[in-house]
């Protein structure tokens, strides 16, 4: 399938100054509003003490509470998580030659998620912090394993074979999902917080999330930098690849384990949040065209503004409830996806 | 089209009892063959006989179920890919590109053996690159997209880009199909040109008497085995062609090159 926009191709610096710009301005919002009205010196002079140098007079402590252990981690674990879905898509995208591919396509969301869901069924979340977040990275990791391990004959990983184990993996998981929770319906608790962490959201993170989630996107970005040429020639299929001097196998899997990283810690800590790795990466490329070497650090930057954006809006839009981070960015990013299509229509070719 | 300027002797490239078995079938068997320094090689034979096979051998994309293929004397397969892709280039048969990369971006994948990871092209490599898009008469099309060319217009730039990774051994499929007259006859020019200052250059043609002109020696495939090898004259005969293309093949005068007039066997 191919979609070819016209001629017009963004700027990439211009494209990420706006980017980052919006990526404060939304941050700031969420910063400064919020279901307890503050008054927005205090505030100020919360975040002035954290993050400036130097002496500072007393805050108080009821709005620093609010401001700093609360709004502050929930924005930058929403920037986060955005950033590692949107590049992990990015990277499914290019490997698997499809602009239809998700981060968790070869399985390592519904692996992250079943093992949340192992450690929240089990109680083992209730006594350990960071059970379910490492059961979940310990999912995806596994998942990806037998994915490959499935589709690997000589040496020899061949994407189309690693894409359907993926599905069957995926449907499978799915339904281990499923039965755990069905078999948790009498404990009304870890029903409740399954039934939470799965609809994906950034509600009550603090510091320990964006603190575990850090170790896997700093590993993951950086296997997803040093690969991102690579994944240009893949484009053009891997015999080509290979004849320009790619070593396919190695990049394959350096994708691949970057990409499972990338997912596993974002699934970890915010449970299942849709259409974020999906659309981003597609929009981005349709921008800025498909060099890796721009194309990843540009998803990176939009998928961490639109998720602080739709966390704005989940927390907003239905005030004093909160609406669920999943939702909203499904809620936005379909309508925004068919909008584009449509707009288009006339430049948009859609072949095969 | 000028010719990119002279570059070191082409290494010796060759296929030592080459063999290749893909779901229990042998696609191509028991092929020695030598491609020497600046040397002009056409591979012919008739559908399914193993052109492109051979060239996926030589180019080291696949790897061999038997015999070996050598680069300079060392074993194509122990070598690192960057390392072969710099001396090696293959250009696989056209294959619309479905991502929009414009043509200087496509042109530029050929520096990948060359670059930086972190810092990619530099300025050498994008003077290099015009370079490349001269040569092959596509500097004008640069921003166009890649999704957008012609047949021709993209065997063009699938060429720039193999000039781009400066490989001194050349493998070409079928790189005259899509082009017209005037085109085709510019493309094998420049693979000329590029044979006499010194590269190495193996392509498939369908084309028996352009391959008779043009090339140095004739390679002759049937059924996954190699049958004849040689200069034109010596390989290119009735005989030959009515046993492997099953064509009546009626010598045409006036020619040097060994060219025919093709009539079906009847």
């Amino acid at each position: 399938m191919r979609i070819a926009f016209g001629g017009y191709r963004a700027g990439f610096w211009w494209y990420m100054a706006a980017g980052l710009a919006l990526l404060l301005a939304f941050a700031g919002i969420g910063l400064f509003r919020g279901s307890v009205p503050l008054d927005g010196r205090d505030v100020l002079a919360v975040l002035a003490r954290h993050l400036l140098p130097g002496e500072h007079g007393p805050a108080d402590p009821r709005v620093d509470a609010i401001v700093w252990s609360l709004r502050a981690p929930r924005v930058v674990v929403a920037a986060m998580v955005g950033g590692c879905l949107a590049l992990a898509g990015a990277q499914m995208q290019g490997l698997f030659r499809n602009p239809l591919a998700s981060p968790g396509i070869v399985g390592t969301s519904t692996g992250a998620a079943t093992g949340a869901v192992f450690a929240l069924t089990f109680g083992l979340a209730g006594g350990f912090l960071l059970a379910a977040p490492l059961f979940a990275v310990g999912g995806a990791l596994l998942s990806l394993l037998i994915v490959t391990r499935i589709a690997t004959r000589d040496g020899y990983t061949p994407v189309t074979t690693l894409l359907l184990a993926g599905v069957a993996l995926n449907a499978l998981l799915a339904a281990v999902n499923s039965w755990l929770i069905a078999r948790s319906w009498e404990q009304y608790e870890a029903a409740r917080r399954i039934a939470y962490w799965m609809m994906g959201g950034v509600t009550d993170r603090g510091w320990v999330h964006a603190g575990m989630l850090l170790p896997g996107m700093v590993i993951g970005c950086a296997i997803a930098v040093w690969f991102a040429r690579d994944l240009d020639l893949l484009l053009e299929g891997e015999e080509v690849a290979a004849s320009l001097g790619v070593d396919i196998e190695r990049a394959k899997r350096a994708v691949l384990w970057s990409a499972a990283i990338l997912t596993g810690s974002a699934v970890a800590v915010s449970g299942v949040v849709g259409f974020v790795g999906l659309v981003v990466p597609h929009l981005v490329r349709l921008l800025l065209g498909p060099v890796h070497r721009r194309l990843l650090p540009a998803a990176f930057l939009t998928g961490a503004w639109f998720v602080v954006g739709a966390d704005l809006l989940a927390r907003t839009v239905a005030a004093p409830q909160e609406v669920f981070l999943g939702v909203v960015t499904a809620f936005v990013g379909a309508p925004f996806f068919l909008f584009l299509l449509v707009r288009h229509e006339g430049e948009v070719a859609v072949s095969r | 089209m000028t010719a990119a300027p002279a570059v070191a002797a082409a290494p010796r490239l060759e296929l030592v009892g080459g063999g290749v078995e893909r779901r229990g079938r042998w696609l191509l068997r028991g092929v020695d063959l030598v491609v020497d320094p600046a040397t002009l090689i056409s591979v012919v034979g008739p559908n399914g006989a193993g052109k492109s096979t051979l060239l996926r051998l030589l180019s080291g994309a696949w790897r061999l179920t038997e015999g070996r293929a050598l680069l300079g004397g060392f074993d194509l397969a122990a070598l690192p890919r960057r390392q072969a892709a710099r001396r090696v280039a293959y250009v696989p048969q056209t294959v619309r590109p479905t991502f929009e990369f414009t043509v200087r971006e496509f042109v530029t994948l050929g520096r990948y053996p060359h670059e930086s990871r972190l810092f990619g092209t530099r300025s050498a490599d994008r003077e290099w690159i015009d370079r490349c898009l001269e040569d092959t008469d596509v500097l004008a099309l640069a921003e166009r997209r890649v999704t957008t060319l012609s047949g021709g217009e993209l065997q063009r730039v699938l060429m720039a880009r193999c000039l781009a990774t400066e490989a001194e051994v050349l493998l070409l499929d079928e790189p005259t199909s899509n082009l017209d007259l005037a085109h085709g006859l510019d493309l094998l020019g420049l693979a000329r040109n590029l044979v006499d200052e010194g590269r190495s250059v193996v392509l498939v043609l369908h084309d028996l008497n352009a391959a008779a002109r043009f090339a140095d020696r004739v390679a002759v495939l049937d059924a996954g085995a190699l049958v004849a090898e040689g200069p034109p004259a010596d390989v290119l005969n009735p005989d030959l062609l009515r046993r492997v293309f099953r064509v009546l093949a009626v010598p045409l005068a006036g020619s040097a090159a060994p060219v025919f007039d093709f009539e079906p066997l009847r």
